[in-house]
Protein backbone atom coordinates (compact mmCIF):
# COMPACT_ATOMS: atom_id res chain seq x y z
CA UNK A 1 0.00 0.00 0.00
CA UNK A 2 2.87 2.37 0.88
CA UNK A 3 5.02 1.25 -1.84
CA UNK A 4 2.39 2.27 -4.16
CA UNK A 5 1.51 5.70 -3.21
CA UNK A 6 5.44 5.84 -3.04
CA UNK A 7 5.39 4.83 -6.48
CA UNK A 8 2.80 7.33 -7.31
CA UNK A 9 4.06 10.29 -6.15
CA UNK A 10 8.22 9.84 -6.99
CA UNK A 11 8.20 8.01 -10.06
CA UNK A 12 5.35 9.96 -12.02
CA UNK A 13 6.29 11.89 -15.17
CA UNK A 14 5.97 15.65 -13.63
CA UNK A 15 8.21 14.45 -10.50
CA UNK A 16 10.83 13.00 -12.75
CA UNK A 17 10.73 15.93 -14.89
CA UNK A 18 11.17 18.35 -11.65
CA UNK A 19 13.75 16.48 -9.86
CA UNK A 20 15.04 14.58 -12.63
CA UNK A 21 15.01 10.96 -10.83
CA UNK A 22 12.97 9.23 -8.37
CA UNK A 23 13.00 8.91 -4.78
CA UNK A 24 16.77 8.24 -3.68
CA UNK A 25 16.54 5.24 -2.35
CA UNK A 26 20.23 3.66 -3.21
CA UNK A 27 23.85 5.06 -3.27
CA UNK A 28 23.49 6.49 -6.63
CA UNK A 29 20.20 8.10 -7.00
CA UNK A 30 21.51 9.74 -3.40
CA UNK A 31 24.32 11.05 -5.19
CA UNK A 32 22.79 12.59 -7.81
CA UNK A 33 20.10 13.73 -5.57
CA UNK A 34 22.66 16.07 -4.59
CA UNK A 35 24.83 16.66 -7.41
CA UNK A 36 21.70 17.55 -9.94
CA UNK A 37 19.85 19.86 -7.78
CA UNK A 38 20.81 23.53 -7.68
CA UNK A 39 19.79 23.97 -4.27
CA UNK A 40 21.90 21.07 -3.29
CA UNK A 41 24.96 20.40 -4.93
CA UNK A 42 26.58 23.45 -3.04
CA UNK A 43 27.23 19.88 -0.75
CA UNK A 44 29.54 17.13 -1.35
CA UNK A 45 27.73 14.29 -2.37
CA UNK A 46 29.92 12.32 0.60
CA UNK A 47 30.76 13.72 4.04
CA UNK A 48 33.21 12.32 6.36
CA UNK A 49 30.81 11.06 9.56
CA UNK A 50 32.77 12.77 11.94
CA UNK A 51 31.75 16.15 10.42
CA UNK A 52 28.34 15.20 11.37
CA UNK A 53 28.68 15.57 14.17
CA UNK A 54 27.40 18.55 16.22
CA UNK A 55 30.07 19.69 18.58
CA UNK A 56 32.06 19.93 15.55
CA UNK A 57 30.59 23.18 14.52
CA UNK A 58 27.90 23.27 16.79
CA UNK A 59 25.69 24.43 13.56
CA UNK A 60 27.00 28.09 14.38
CA UNK A 61 27.97 28.52 11.02
CA UNK A 62 24.54 26.99 9.26
CA UNK A 63 22.79 29.04 11.72
CA UNK A 64 24.04 32.83 11.01
CA UNK A 65 23.18 31.69 7.41
CA UNK A 66 19.73 30.79 8.15
CA UNK A 67 19.47 33.90 9.90
CA UNK A 68 20.48 35.70 6.99
CA UNK A 69 17.86 33.84 5.19
CA UNK A 70 14.97 34.80 7.44
CA UNK A 71 15.88 38.24 7.80
CA UNK A 72 16.08 38.29 3.90
CA UNK A 73 12.35 36.99 3.68
CA UNK A 74 10.85 39.52 6.45
CA UNK A 75 12.88 42.31 5.11
CA UNK A 76 11.16 42.08 2.09
CA UNK A 77 8.05 41.84 3.65
CA UNK A 78 8.97 44.79 5.30
CA UNK A 79 9.53 46.83 2.42
CA UNK A 80 6.20 46.53 1.81
CA UNK A 81 5.35 48.78 4.42
CA UNK A 82 8.23 50.91 4.76
CA UNK A 83 8.84 54.32 3.06
CA UNK A 84 12.30 56.07 3.78
CA UNK A 85 10.84 59.19 4.09
CA UNK A 86 11.64 61.44 7.93
CA UNK A 87 7.74 62.02 7.69
CA UNK A 88 6.70 58.15 6.82
CA UNK A 89 9.25 56.04 8.48
CA UNK A 90 7.84 56.39 11.97
CA UNK A 91 4.02 56.44 11.11
CA UNK A 92 5.12 52.96 8.94
CA UNK A 93 6.57 51.87 12.11
CA UNK A 94 3.44 52.67 14.19
CA UNK A 95 1.07 51.17 11.15
CA UNK A 96 3.13 47.95 10.98
CA UNK A 97 2.68 47.68 15.32
CA UNK A 98 -0.90 48.31 14.92
CA UNK A 99 -3.06 48.17 11.62
CA UNK A 100 -0.99 46.08 10.20
CA UNK A 101 -1.72 41.73 10.36
CA UNK A 102 0.95 40.25 12.10
CA UNK A 103 2.96 43.44 11.24
CA UNK A 104 4.42 43.47 15.01
CA UNK A 105 5.69 40.14 14.79
CA UNK A 106 7.01 40.81 10.96
CA UNK A 107 9.07 43.39 12.63
CA UNK A 108 10.38 41.44 15.73
CA UNK A 109 11.17 38.95 13.89
CA UNK A 110 13.66 41.26 11.96
CA UNK A 111 14.91 42.86 14.61
CA UNK A 112 15.81 39.78 16.83
CA UNK A 113 16.85 37.82 13.94
CA UNK A 114 19.65 40.82 13.26
CA UNK A 115 20.50 40.68 16.97
CA UNK A 116 20.68 37.57 17.11
CA UNK A 117 22.80 37.11 13.78
CA UNK A 118 25.54 39.53 15.01
CA UNK A 119 26.05 37.42 18.03
CA UNK A 120 26.09 34.24 15.83
CA UNK A 121 28.42 35.22 13.00
CA UNK A 122 30.76 36.15 16.65
CA UNK A 123 30.53 32.79 18.20
CA UNK A 124 31.21 31.12 14.45
CA UNK A 125 34.24 33.06 14.64
CA UNK A 126 35.09 31.64 17.99
CA UNK A 127 34.03 28.39 16.85
CA UNK A 128 36.55 28.47 14.29
CA UNK A 129 39.13 30.10 16.22
CA UNK A 130 39.23 27.42 19.31
CA UNK A 131 38.68 24.37 16.41
CA UNK A 132 41.94 25.88 14.53
CA UNK A 133 39.58 25.67 11.26
CA UNK A 134 41.05 28.59 9.89
CA UNK A 135 44.60 26.96 9.05
CA UNK A 136 45.95 26.09 5.91
CA UNK A 137 44.50 25.86 3.07
CA UNK A 138 41.31 27.60 4.57
CA UNK A 139 43.44 31.12 5.43
CA UNK A 140 41.42 33.14 2.68
CA UNK A 141 38.41 31.54 3.88
CA UNK A 142 39.07 33.08 7.34
CA UNK A 143 39.55 36.59 5.75
CA UNK A 144 36.15 36.20 3.66
CA UNK A 145 34.52 35.67 7.40
CA UNK A 146 36.13 38.11 8.75
CA UNK A 147 34.62 40.68 6.23
CA UNK A 148 31.40 39.09 6.64
CA UNK A 149 31.38 39.78 10.30
CA UNK A 150 32.32 43.72 9.01
CA UNK A 151 29.64 43.51 6.70
CA UNK A 152 26.85 42.08 9.47
CA UNK A 153 27.70 44.82 11.78
CA UNK A 154 27.18 47.39 8.55
CA UNK A 155 23.89 45.81 7.81
CA UNK A 156 22.77 46.12 11.27
CA UNK A 157 23.65 49.50 11.67
CA UNK A 158 22.05 50.68 8.66
CA UNK A 159 19.15 49.22 9.56
CA UNK A 160 19.48 50.50 13.01
CA UNK A 161 18.30 54.43 11.67
CA UNK A 162 15.13 53.05 9.64
CA UNK A 163 12.75 52.96 12.44
CA UNK A 164 13.40 56.91 12.58
CA UNK A 165 12.63 56.97 16.39
CA UNK A 166 15.02 58.91 19.28
CA UNK A 167 16.69 55.18 19.58
CA UNK A 168 18.06 55.00 15.66
CA UNK A 169 18.49 58.70 15.53
CA UNK A 170 20.89 59.40 18.32
CA UNK A 171 22.28 55.54 18.36
CA UNK A 172 23.19 56.87 14.25
CA UNK A 173 24.04 60.44 14.82
CA UNK A 174 27.05 58.73 17.60
CA UNK A 175 28.53 56.59 15.20
CA UNK A 176 28.71 59.20 12.40
CA UNK A 177 30.27 61.47 14.62
CA UNK A 178 32.80 58.82 15.19
CA UNK A 179 33.23 58.40 11.40
CA UNK A 180 34.78 62.25 11.88
CA UNK A 181 37.34 61.88 14.38
CA UNK A 182 39.20 59.19 11.20
CA UNK A 183 42.42 61.76 10.40
CA UNK A 184 42.11 63.34 6.87
CA UNK A 185 39.64 62.21 5.28
CA UNK A 186 37.25 62.13 8.58
CA UNK A 187 35.11 65.09 7.39
CA UNK A 188 34.81 64.24 4.11
CA UNK A 189 33.89 60.80 4.73
CA UNK A 190 31.24 61.72 7.58
CA UNK A 191 29.31 63.72 4.20
CA UNK A 192 29.62 60.89 2.27
CA UNK A 193 27.47 58.87 4.34
CA UNK A 194 25.54 61.37 5.88
CA UNK A 195 24.54 63.32 2.92
CA UNK A 196 24.72 66.69 4.94
CA UNK A 197 25.81 68.01 7.75
CA UNK A 198 23.12 66.61 10.08
CA UNK A 199 21.63 63.27 10.05
CA UNK A 200 18.28 63.46 8.08
CA UNK A 201 16.54 62.81 4.79
CA UNK A 202 19.63 62.19 3.13
CA UNK A 203 21.16 59.73 5.63
CA UNK A 204 17.74 57.66 5.59
CA UNK A 205 17.93 57.39 2.14
CA UNK A 206 21.47 56.55 2.27
CA UNK A 207 20.98 53.78 4.97
CA UNK A 208 18.26 52.58 3.01
CA UNK A 209 19.44 51.82 -0.22
CA UNK A 210 22.86 50.28 1.83
CA UNK A 211 20.44 48.31 4.06
CA UNK A 212 18.22 46.81 1.29
CA UNK A 213 20.12 46.55 -1.95
CA UNK A 214 23.76 46.85 -1.23
CA UNK A 215 24.67 45.42 1.61
CA UNK A 216 22.70 42.57 1.19
CA UNK A 217 24.42 41.98 -2.51
CA UNK A 218 27.47 41.95 -1.15
CA UNK A 219 26.83 39.32 1.83
CA UNK A 220 25.12 37.14 -0.55
CA UNK A 221 27.80 36.78 -2.84
CA UNK A 222 30.32 36.58 0.11
CA UNK A 223 28.21 33.98 1.63
CA UNK A 224 28.53 32.27 -2.04
CA UNK A 225 32.19 32.16 -1.96
CA UNK A 226 32.60 31.30 1.46
CA UNK A 227 30.36 27.81 0.78
CA UNK A 228 32.11 27.75 -2.20
CA UNK A 229 35.49 27.62 -0.43
CA UNK A 230 34.77 25.11 2.14
CA UNK A 231 34.26 22.59 -0.58
CA UNK A 232 37.26 23.83 -2.33
CA UNK A 233 39.03 23.31 1.03
CA UNK A 234 38.06 19.74 1.57
CA UNK A 235 34.82 20.32 3.78
CA UNK A 236 35.43 21.02 7.52
CA UNK A 237 38.99 20.82 8.96
CA UNK A 238 39.68 17.75 10.73
CA UNK A 239 42.96 16.38 12.15
CA UNK A 240 45.56 15.12 9.74
CA UNK B 1 68.15 12.70 -28.30
CA UNK B 2 66.34 15.80 -29.64
CA UNK B 3 63.23 15.97 -28.41
CA UNK B 4 60.31 15.98 -31.41
CA UNK B 5 57.24 18.40 -31.25
CA UNK B 6 54.86 15.31 -30.95
CA UNK B 7 56.90 14.23 -27.65
CA UNK B 8 56.85 17.28 -26.45
CA UNK B 9 53.43 18.31 -27.04
CA UNK B 10 52.34 15.15 -25.39
CA UNK B 11 54.82 15.55 -22.59
CA UNK B 12 53.02 19.21 -21.71
CA UNK B 13 49.45 16.89 -22.21
CA UNK B 14 50.45 14.26 -19.75
CA UNK B 15 51.15 17.09 -17.27
CA UNK B 16 47.46 18.77 -18.20
CA UNK B 17 46.07 15.39 -18.23
CA UNK B 18 47.20 14.46 -14.66
CA UNK B 19 46.54 18.04 -13.18
CA UNK B 20 43.17 18.15 -14.53
CA UNK B 21 42.64 15.00 -13.04
CA UNK B 22 43.83 15.92 -9.49
CA UNK B 23 41.46 19.23 -9.74
CA UNK B 24 38.64 16.95 -10.78
CA UNK B 25 38.93 14.41 -7.69
CA UNK B 26 39.66 17.47 -5.24
CA UNK B 27 36.85 19.06 -6.27
CA UNK B 28 33.75 16.20 -6.54
CA UNK B 29 35.43 13.86 -4.10
CA UNK B 30 37.83 15.74 -2.33
CA UNK B 31 38.59 12.28 0.49
CA UNK B 32 41.03 10.56 -2.00
CA UNK B 33 42.70 7.08 -0.53
CA UNK B 34 40.32 7.48 2.87
CA UNK B 35 38.72 4.53 3.97
CA UNK B 36 35.16 4.77 2.93
CA UNK B 37 33.81 3.14 6.04
CA UNK B 38 34.62 6.87 7.33
CA UNK B 39 32.05 8.33 4.77
CA UNK B 40 28.63 8.64 4.44
CA UNK B 41 25.80 9.87 2.14
CA UNK B 42 24.84 13.63 2.40
CA UNK B 43 21.59 12.58 1.54
CA UNK B 44 19.79 11.99 4.18
CA UNK B 45 22.39 12.23 6.89
CA UNK B 46 23.60 15.68 6.28
CA UNK B 47 20.48 17.27 4.79
CA UNK B 48 18.14 16.10 7.45
CA UNK B 49 20.31 17.52 9.95
CA UNK B 50 20.27 21.14 7.88
CA UNK B 51 16.60 21.21 7.82
CA UNK B 52 15.61 20.39 11.53
CA UNK B 53 18.37 22.80 12.77
CA UNK B 54 16.38 25.27 10.18
CA UNK B 55 13.06 24.44 11.81
CA UNK B 56 15.13 24.63 15.61
CA UNK B 57 16.15 28.66 14.19
CA UNK B 58 12.71 29.09 13.50
CA UNK B 59 10.69 28.08 16.17
CA UNK B 60 13.67 30.39 18.42
CA UNK B 61 12.48 33.63 16.36
CA UNK B 62 9.16 32.95 16.25
CA UNK B 63 9.15 32.46 19.94
CA UNK B 64 11.00 35.67 20.32
CA UNK B 65 9.11 37.49 18.43
CA UNK B 66 5.81 36.48 19.92
CA UNK B 67 6.93 37.26 23.45
CA UNK B 68 9.23 40.11 23.00
CA UNK B 69 8.21 43.58 20.78
CA UNK B 70 11.39 45.34 19.27
CA UNK B 71 11.67 48.98 20.84
CA UNK B 72 10.18 51.60 19.19
CA UNK B 73 10.57 55.38 21.25
CA UNK B 74 9.34 58.58 20.28
CA UNK B 75 9.87 59.98 16.94
CA UNK B 76 13.28 61.18 15.90
CA UNK B 77 14.01 64.80 17.24
CA UNK B 78 17.37 66.57 16.68
CA UNK B 79 16.88 69.35 18.95
CA UNK B 80 15.65 66.33 22.28
CA UNK B 81 19.15 64.53 23.11
CA UNK B 82 18.57 61.79 25.23
CA UNK B 83 21.03 61.41 28.29
CA UNK B 84 23.29 58.89 28.02
CA UNK B 85 22.97 58.49 24.20
CA UNK B 86 23.88 54.83 23.60
CA UNK B 87 25.07 53.23 20.16
CA UNK B 88 23.21 49.89 19.47
CA UNK B 89 24.90 47.29 21.80
CA UNK B 90 27.37 45.65 19.21
CA UNK B 91 28.86 48.83 19.18
CA UNK B 92 28.87 49.95 22.64
CA UNK B 93 32.26 48.59 23.75
CA UNK B 94 33.93 51.21 20.95
CA UNK B 95 31.28 53.43 22.53
CA UNK B 96 32.92 52.95 25.88
CA UNK B 97 36.63 52.82 24.50
CA UNK B 98 36.31 56.30 23.44
CA UNK B 99 34.95 57.37 26.78
CA UNK B 100 38.65 56.78 27.73
CA UNK B 101 40.97 59.24 25.72
CA UNK B 102 40.68 60.75 22.03
CA UNK B 103 38.10 59.50 19.73
CA UNK B 104 40.74 58.23 16.92
CA UNK B 105 42.37 55.61 19.36
CA UNK B 106 39.09 54.27 20.48
CA UNK B 107 37.23 54.62 17.40
CA UNK B 108 39.67 54.13 14.53
CA UNK B 109 42.53 52.72 15.47
CA UNK B 110 41.50 49.82 17.77
CA UNK B 111 38.97 48.41 15.42
CA UNK B 112 40.99 48.76 12.42
CA UNK B 113 44.28 47.02 13.84
CA UNK B 114 42.15 44.31 15.46
CA UNK B 115 40.28 43.49 11.96
CA UNK B 116 43.78 43.60 10.23
CA UNK B 117 45.06 41.34 12.79
CA UNK B 118 42.20 38.69 13.15
CA UNK B 119 42.61 38.55 9.11
CA UNK B 120 45.96 37.83 9.45
CA UNK B 121 45.56 34.56 12.21
CA UNK B 122 45.88 31.99 9.65
CA UNK B 123 49.24 33.33 8.44
CA UNK B 124 50.87 34.06 11.96
CA UNK B 125 49.85 30.46 13.22
CA UNK B 126 51.24 28.10 10.92
CA UNK B 127 51.45 24.87 12.73
CA UNK B 128 49.68 21.90 11.25
CA UNK B 129 48.34 19.83 14.84
CA UNK B 130 45.42 19.74 16.35
CA UNK B 131 43.57 20.95 13.14
CA UNK B 132 39.74 20.64 13.78
CA UNK B 133 40.06 20.19 17.16
CA UNK B 134 38.38 22.14 20.26
CA UNK B 135 41.30 23.68 22.23
CA UNK B 136 43.99 21.64 21.68
CA UNK B 137 46.70 21.55 24.08
CA UNK B 138 49.81 22.69 21.74
CA UNK B 139 47.46 25.75 21.02
CA UNK B 140 47.29 27.02 24.91
CA UNK B 141 48.68 30.22 23.79
CA UNK B 142 46.50 31.49 21.14
CA UNK B 143 43.81 30.21 22.91
CA UNK B 144 44.16 32.47 25.85
CA UNK B 145 45.22 35.41 23.83
CA UNK B 146 41.61 35.05 21.94
CA UNK B 147 40.09 34.34 24.75
CA UNK B 148 41.77 37.61 26.60
CA UNK B 149 40.68 39.41 23.08
CA UNK B 150 36.91 37.89 23.93
CA UNK B 151 36.52 38.55 27.07
CA UNK B 152 37.49 42.25 26.57
CA UNK B 153 35.67 42.75 23.57
CA UNK B 154 32.33 41.62 25.74
CA UNK B 155 33.50 43.36 28.74
CA UNK B 156 33.64 46.29 26.94
CA UNK B 157 30.00 45.98 26.01
CA UNK B 158 28.63 44.88 29.18
CA UNK B 159 29.55 48.19 30.79
CA UNK B 160 28.56 50.10 27.97
CA UNK B 161 25.20 48.95 27.89
CA UNK B 162 24.95 48.66 31.79
CA UNK B 163 26.79 50.69 33.69
CA UNK B 164 26.86 53.86 31.79
CA UNK B 165 24.41 56.74 32.89
CA UNK B 166 23.70 60.50 32.13
CA UNK B 167 27.41 62.31 30.71
CA UNK B 168 28.45 58.10 30.55
CA UNK B 169 29.01 58.53 34.08
CA UNK B 170 30.08 55.24 35.86
CA UNK B 171 26.46 53.46 37.88
CA UNK B 172 26.32 50.04 38.79
CA UNK B 173 23.24 48.24 37.49
CA UNK B 174 21.25 48.83 40.38
CA UNK B 175 22.35 52.09 40.80
CA UNK B 176 19.86 54.80 40.16
CA UNK B 177 20.41 57.56 37.74
CA UNK B 178 20.35 61.08 39.44
CA UNK B 179 17.17 62.54 38.23
CA UNK B 180 16.79 66.44 37.99
C1 LIG C 1 27.43 35.78 7.52
C2 LIG C 1 28.34 35.17 8.17
C3 LIG C 1 28.80 33.73 8.04
C4 LIG C 1 28.12 32.63 7.56
C5 LIG C 1 26.69 32.56 7.02
C6 LIG C 1 29.03 31.51 7.66
C7 LIG C 1 28.71 30.20 7.31
C8 LIG C 1 29.54 29.11 7.50
C9 LIG C 1 29.15 27.73 7.42
C10 LIG C 1 27.73 27.22 7.15
C11 LIG C 1 30.25 26.97 7.64
C12 LIG C 1 30.30 25.44 7.70
C13 LIG C 1 30.64 24.97 9.10
C14 LIG C 1 29.76 25.50 10.18
O1 LIG C 1 28.52 25.41 10.05
O2 LIG C 1 30.31 26.02 11.15
C15 LIG C 1 31.37 27.88 7.82
C16 LIG C 1 32.69 27.50 8.03
C17 LIG C 1 33.75 28.38 8.19
N1 LIG C 1 33.64 29.74 8.47
FE1 LIG C 1 31.95 30.82 8.30
N2 LIG C 1 30.24 31.94 8.15
C18 LIG C 1 30.13 33.28 8.41
C19 LIG C 1 31.10 34.09 8.99
C20 LIG C 1 32.39 33.68 9.27
C21 LIG C 1 33.35 34.44 10.04
C22 LIG C 1 33.08 35.78 10.69
C23 LIG C 1 34.51 33.71 10.04
C24 LIG C 1 35.85 34.02 10.66
C25 LIG C 1 36.33 35.16 10.90
C26 LIG C 1 34.28 32.50 9.29
C27 LIG C 1 35.21 31.53 9.01
C28 LIG C 1 34.91 30.23 8.63
C29 LIG C 1 35.90 29.18 8.39
C30 LIG C 1 37.43 29.33 8.45
C31 LIG C 1 35.15 28.02 8.12
C32 LIG C 1 35.73 26.60 7.88
C33 LIG C 1 35.78 25.98 9.24
C34 LIG C 1 36.23 24.56 9.28
O3 LIG C 1 36.61 24.02 8.22
O4 LIG C 1 36.19 23.98 10.39
N3 LIG C 1 32.96 32.51 8.85
N4 LIG C 1 30.91 29.18 7.73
Amino acid sequence: MIEKVKNIVFQNRFWKSVFRHGMPVNARLRSEAVMSNLFLHIHPVKIYKDSLLFRKTLGLGLISFYLFFILCITGILLMFYYIPHVQRAYQDMKDLEFAVSFGMILRNMHRWGAHSMVALVFLHMCRVFYTAGYRHPREFNWGVGVILFVCTLALSLTGYLLPWDQLAFWAITIVVNLIETMPIIGDDLRYLVVGGTLVGQNALIRFYVMHVMVLPLLVTMLIAVHFWRIRKDGGLARPE
Amino acid sequence: MPVSDEQRMSEQEKDLKSYGLMNLVEGETPHVGKEPEEMTTTWPHLLVKELNLFYLVMIFIMGMSVFFDAPLEEMANPSVTPNPAKAPWYFLGLQELLSWGPPFWGGIFVPTVGVIILILVPYIDRSRVGTGLWFHPSRRLYNILFTVFVVVFIGLIIVGTFMRGPIWGFYWPWEPWPTH
